[in-house]
């Protein structure tokens, strides 16, 4: 980037300048990845912890990356397409799905042989379809707007110094205890009786897969009149530098970024468990809470559906190395790309942040996820309950967006 | 944007891998059902045999406890069928000991409607489906220390198998030694197992109040750990299923389930066992029974007693949570621990 800039005498100092910070930079960004992989290493041979826990972390670093240097943010994604017409970084998402799609269809194949069985794949996000979900979705997308991001993209952003991620993050765990306080009236209202639906179990895994790959192709297809012209590209040999350039400082192609993203949903589900980024948060609600006497002594139901679940905890869990390492990782991503940039923050930012962030919370509780957790997570299992929180998830930015939330904020 | 591949490229790609996924999970669809279909043609067990039926023949550590290094010798031998009994989701399916079959606890061993084991049709439709037959060898093992295991022993020797093991050490020990774990189910033939039932491995309250009252003379065995048993507390933390009375059976004694284990989880020696139950005063000469809070630890004491021992041990699997709920039954409770007391 800065060498466009060099001939230019009076910039060359600031360039030069900054080049060194780049550097510097860069050699934080590679301590702090040796520092992950030590982590990781540690935690292997950790009594109660172990391989699972040190996989876990070095996945939830490499999602950081991903998420960082592909700008995987939900709220941003549809922004773009919804102000801007440019429905270009969506494919990274559908991408996203079509690869978790297939992946899940493979281990799902092993973990459960029968669909028609009547049983449920253990540990799957197949949740129940109420219109709680549905509530849950549409106030989680109005946060969304509220506060610029959802959950996952104010976990990436804090790598990228972000000042509103805080309050938003305080916030969705506000969020995930009022959650808490209100489950038992809704699950007797509606959440208990509710169906939960399983594409596998009427279709079989062929049929769901091909499905599914139809409908995100048939959206794949619907949205291509958005995507910008490509610029006309010169030849480029691949070289040392020109990969470096590819790797850290450009963002990366939407359908490359969805589709590591996809595979590390597989990856996670086969030897830990679906990704999901609400359950440490909302086992910290749950344990806050726990002390005080406010929240309900007995959660109905809540500990036996699938999904982001939360639990009374004292210590970290698989789910806090997760987004440990997301943080992590993003930042090292970050540094390395010239994109940590910490802002001044604001009243408005962080009050909107905050409140967007609280809606979140009580979305993801009463949704048994977010946007990792249910949306991709519960479409990638074939799950009804995955597609109607993406669908009331839109409605609910869509509205934030005509209602200019998210300039509120900024 | 230089990274950037052609669209055309990227979407014959896309096409090459989703064909490639289709065929393949097409063909995994298809390889599955075939294992549970010809267990369910067959008429379940018709015949109800008298409550005693076949004895249980000698034991002992060699013939009830099996030692992983045996195990991963007999992977293949097609005598022995593997079965696994685990209640943390998702243990299975990550990672079982090759040729495991999996036995949901909650829905495989015990019936879920009425709080009983599970129905003897049912169950031989599952154990046909596992390849089991009745001269088969069926060694199990599952996570906390195989005490679901245990149950499903208790349940496969009460519905009239001759060869059951637990592995020595649970599944703790088998990955702590880093051996080899599987992720594909494996598709056994059918086999021929037909229950026949032995009636003398299980006792109900009745049975109970009438060793409390002194109609009958028979050692109880209460496995549960020191507080529970003298009413200082109700449960452990985390464990929901209660009674509303604290303490234990009269006449009981406390011996936790633990105690029978080395510190690697692996059975203590039978010299050990037998001098730890005799220091109670439990040393078969008299019949015993053992109970817990809801019956799955006690069938662990249960399985080192008349397995190991070879004791004439009966389980009360309706345990505290039957007992100190019921109305009207005597309990001990020392502590004094009185329900809803400010």
């Amino acid at each position: 980037m800065a060498n466009s800039h060099l001939k230019r005498s009076p910039i060359a100092r600031a360039a030069l300048l900054s080049e060194h910070r780049g550097v510097l930079a860069t050699g934080v960004a590679a301590v702090l990845l040796v520092a992950l992989a030590a982590g990781a290493y540690a935690l292997h041979g950790t009594a109660g912890r172990g391989a699972p826990s040190a996989l876990t972390l070095l996945l939830g670093a490499t999602l950081g990356i991903v998420f960082e240097r592909g700008r995987f943010c939900y709220f941003c994604i549809l922004r773009d397409g919804i102000e801007r017409r440019n429905s270009g970084p969506l494919y990274a998402i559908l991408m996203a799905l079509a690869v978790s799609t297939v992946g899940y269809a493979l281990v799902l194949g092993v973990f459960l042989p029968n669909p028609f069985s009547g049983r449920l794949p253990a540990q799957a996000h197949i949740g129940p379809v109420s219109w709680a979900l549905a509530l849950g979705g549409f106030v989680f997308g109005l946060g969304m707007a509220l506060s610029g991001a959802c959950v996952s993209g104010h976990l990436y952003r804090l790598g990228e110094g972000s000042t509103r991620a805080p309050f938003a993050l305080l916030g969705a765990t506000v969020g995930l205890g009022l959650g808490l306080l209100s489950w038992n009236p809704l699950y007797s209202l509606t959440i208990a009786d509710a169906p939960v639906l399983w594409l596998p179990a009427w279709l079989g895994y062929g049929g769901a897969t091909l499905a599914q790959l139809a409908l995100i192709g048939g959206l794949a297809l619907l949205l291509l009149r958005g995507v910008p012209e490509l610029p006309a590209r010169p030849a480029l040999r691949l070289t040392p530098a020109t990969l470096r350039d590819a790797l850290l400082r450009q963002r990366w192609h939407p359908l490359a970024t969805g589709a590591v993203v996809g595979a590390i949903g597989v990856i996670a589900y086969l030897r830990i468990e679906p990704l999901g980024v609400t359950s440490q948060l909302g086992s910290l609600a749950r344990t806050a809470l726990d002390g005080t006497g406010l929240a309900p002594e007995r959660l109905n139901g809540l500990d036996t559906l699938a999904g982001c679940a939360t639990a009374v905890v004292t210590t970290i869990t698989d789910n806090g190395l997760l987004i440990g390492g997301l943080v992590l990782g993003s930042l090292a991503a970050a540094l390395a790309a010239g994109r940590f940039q910490p802002e001044r923050p604001t009243w408005r930012g962080s009050l909107t942040a905050l409140t967007g962030g609280v809606m979140q919370g009580w979305g993801a509780l009463i949704a048994l996820g977010c946007t990792v957790g249910t949306l991709l997570s519960g479409i990638a299992s074939f799950a009804v309950s995955g597609w109607v929180f993406a669908a009331t998830m839109l409605v609910g930015v869509w509205l934030g967006i005509r209602l200019q939330l998210p300039t509120w904020g900024e | 944007m230089k990274s950037m591949v052609s669209p055309h490229r990227l979407g014959a790609l896309a096409v090459l891998i989703i064909t490639a996924a289709l065929v393949l999970a097409g063909c995994s669809a298809a390889q599955q059902p075939a294992a549970q279909q010809p267990a369910a043609q067959q008429p379940a067990a018709q015949q109800q045999p008298a409550a005693s039926g076949p004895t249980l023949g000698a034991r002992g550590f060699d013939k009830a406890v099996v030692s992983t290094e045996w195990l991963a010798e007999n992977l293949n031998n097609p005598n022995v069928r593997i079965v696994e009994v685990s209640v943390v989701p998702g243990l299975y399916e990550k990672g079982h000991i090759p040729g495991a079959v999996n036995f949901v606890w909650h829905t495989d061993f015990v019936d879920t409607v009425s709080r009983d084991i599970v129905s003897p049709e049912r169950f031989q439709e599952l154990v046909r489906a596992a390849g089991i037959s009745n001269d088969s060898t069926v060694v199990l093992y599952g996570d906390n220390n195989n005490w679901f295991a245990a149950w499903g022993a208790w349940v496969f020797l009460q519905y009239g198998a001759n060869d059951v093991r637990l592995l020595d050490g649970s599944r703790a020990k088998w990955e702590a030694e880093s051996r080899e774990l599987a992720i594909v189910p494996p598709t056994p033939a059918a086999g021929t197992f037909t229950v026949a039932q032995r009636g003398n491995l299980r006792v109900k309250l009745p049975d109970v109040l009438q060793v409390v009252e002194g109609q009958q003379t028979k050692d109880l065995i209460d496995i549960r750990s020191p507080d529970e048993f003298s009413g200082k507390i109700f449960a452990p933390e985390g464990f929901p299923e209660l009674a509303i009375r604290a303490g234990h059976i009269p006449g009981a004694v406390n011996i936790p389930w633990k105690q029978a284990l080395n510190e690697d989880g692996t059975f203590k020696s039978v010299d050990e066992l037998r001098a730890l139950y005799a220091e109670k005063g439990i040393d078969g000469s008299t019949p015993v029974i053992t109970y817990c809070r809801i019956g799955e630890r006690a069938s662990h004491t249960w399985f080192v007693l008349s397995q190991i021992l070879g004791y004439d041990v009966a389980l009360y699997d309706g345990s505290w949570t039957e007992w100190g709920n019921t109305v009207g039954v005597p309990i001990a409770n020392p502590s004094g621990t009185v329900w809803g007391e400010r």
